[in-house]
């Protein structure tokens, strides 16, 4: 019997096959897709409190508008349940609010990945991990909802590999980079408290993310040595910029701030006073580049912490990787200030293997975007 | 036989469906714009390009916009000047 339905799609015979149409048709990351047949997609849809056609996310450079309906279909593709589809909405939401300015990290050179904390009630309803292996496969909420914003770039924004999504080379985190925030082991209020939802709610956060650096520690308990490690890892010329930086906590990492009563405000400013490398050290790695002289805050981020402010006049495009005698003493910090640092809690109990996430772009980076799930 | 639903929007419309200006016939005597995409040597390239078409192609005048953020739209008030303006837009990125 043939469809009765005029919705587009295709109709094929037998769940395999609807596979391989899949992949023949482009729709996939590279793994297999789940079959979006109509009674799958209206239950995912049903689940949400959008109508079909209500607009989860316009993409403003190229004027694309994703629909609860499109983004129900790449739900169902990517293996979610009916019951994620709020906090995929949320998390659609979040990564099309202008502020968050999609288009940059969804087709850059960068490559980022696009980061999605889960906090409040729902993490636990819907079973997302937020202890051992968080970020890595095992766990279906997790793996899932992270999926399909990946979905809805490749089919909705068509950002395909070497089309539109330019990453030089990518990264793992890009086919799903989503995780709950270990509440109960944080020192702190949990995340999306911090950045002023009410307690009780639920809600995403995302970030443009480049790929992780593991911050080891095992030896010390005193929280600025310990901290000495993270501000390290974030000051490498590798990833220097005037980015943010998302840290995730290790469970074992949090005990020591906790005990030692650190504030999250308190670590996130250790956190950035000394994560700086000399500006000198900066041109030794060809970090500082001549359009940085012509745009104001830049100018104001490598010079911020000099006493004398910025030279006058500015470097010429020549002078640029000229050390002045004066270099080895400017503090180049990561970011402009400690609201640039984000800091969540999440890991197994054992370990002491916490993570740094660098911000997508040599610039100024897009946004920490937190959004209620509704 | 089940279908299963296009998840792309190749069948749906944008919000907004602008026509495509026509093109011009000739550059001689035209006035060029030139729309930076806001990376940091996107007006290097731009004016290369511009005084190519200065030489070979009789292109009067240049007026230039740039878009302060690559990831951002480009400003209406900037969309505005060069449609008023310019008999065509050259833009790009340089990175």
């Amino acid at each position: 019997m043939s469809a009765v339905t005029t919705r587009p799609g295709l109709d094929v015979d037998d769940p395999w096959s609807a596979i391989e149409a899949c992949y023949a048709r482009g729709w996939t990351d590279g793994l297999p897709v789940v079959p979006p047949t109509e009674a799958l997609v209206d239950a995912m849809v049903a689940a949400g409190s959008w109508p079909p056609d209500h607009v989860l996310l316009h993409e403003p450079v190229r004027d694309r508008v994703v629909t609860a309906e499109k983004a129900a279909i790449n739900s169902v593709m990517a293996g979610c349940r009916p019951e994620y589809f709020p906090v995929v909405g949320a998390a659609l939401q979040a990564i099309g609010d202008p502020s968050f300015m999609l288009h940059g990290p969804a087709t850059s050179t960068g490559g980022s990945a696009l980061m999605v904390i889960v906090n409040g009630p729902i993490a636990d309803r819907l079973a997302f991990n937020s202890k051992a292996n968080l970020f890595g496969p095992g766990t279906r909420a997790n793996a899932t909802i992270g999926r399909v914003l990946r979905l809805v770039l490749l089919n909705c924004l068509d950002c395909r590999p070497g089309v539109l999504d330019k990453s030089t080379q990518g990264w793992p985190g890009k086919y799903s980079l989503c995780f709950a925030e270990d509440e109960a082991q944080s020192p702190w209020e949990p995340l999306h408290v911090s950045r002023g939802l009410p307690r009780g709610s639920s809600a995403v956060t995302v970030y443009a993310a480049e790929s992780g650096h593991n911050v080891l520690s095992h030896g010390t308990s005193d929280p600025e040595r310990l901290l000495t490690c993270f501000a390290d890892a974030m000051s490498a010329l590798g990833s220097l910029s005037p980015g943010r930086s998302a840290i995730v906590f290790a469970p074992e990492h949090a005990m020591h701030l906790k005990r030692a009563g650190w504030s999250r405000r308190q670590t996130a400013e250790w956190l950035y006073a000394h994560t700086w490398r000399s500006l000198a050290d900066l041109k030794r790695g060809g970090k500082v580049e001549p359009a940085f002289y012509e745009n104001p805050s830049l100018v104001d981020w490598l010079y911020g912490d000099h006493p004398g402010g910025a030279p006058v006049p500015l470097p010429t495009s020549a002078e640029i990787g000229r050390i002045a005698h004066d270099d080895e003493s400017v503090r180049v910090h990561r970011g402009l200030g400690p609201d640039d640092i984000l800091l969540a809690v999440g890991g197994g109990e054992a370990g002491g293997h916490s993570a740094f996430f660098p911000s997508w772009s040599r610039g100024r980076s897009v946004p920490f975007v937190t959004k209620e799930v509704s | 036989m089940v279908r299963i639903l296009d998840p792309t929007l190749r069948v749906e419309t944008t919000t907004a469906v602008s026509p495509r200006a026509p093109r011009p016939r000739a550059l001689t005597g035209a006035t060029l714009g030139l729309l930076a995409n806001g990376k940091s040597n996107g007006m290097a390239l731009l004016d290369r390009i511009a005084l190519h078409l200065q030489t070979h192609h009789g292109v009067a005048e240049i007026v230039r916009a740039a878009k302060t953020n690559a990831s951002a739209p480009v400003e209406d008030e900037d969309a505005e000047f060069l449609a008023k303006r310019c008999a065509a837009v050259v833009t790009a990125v340089g990175d």
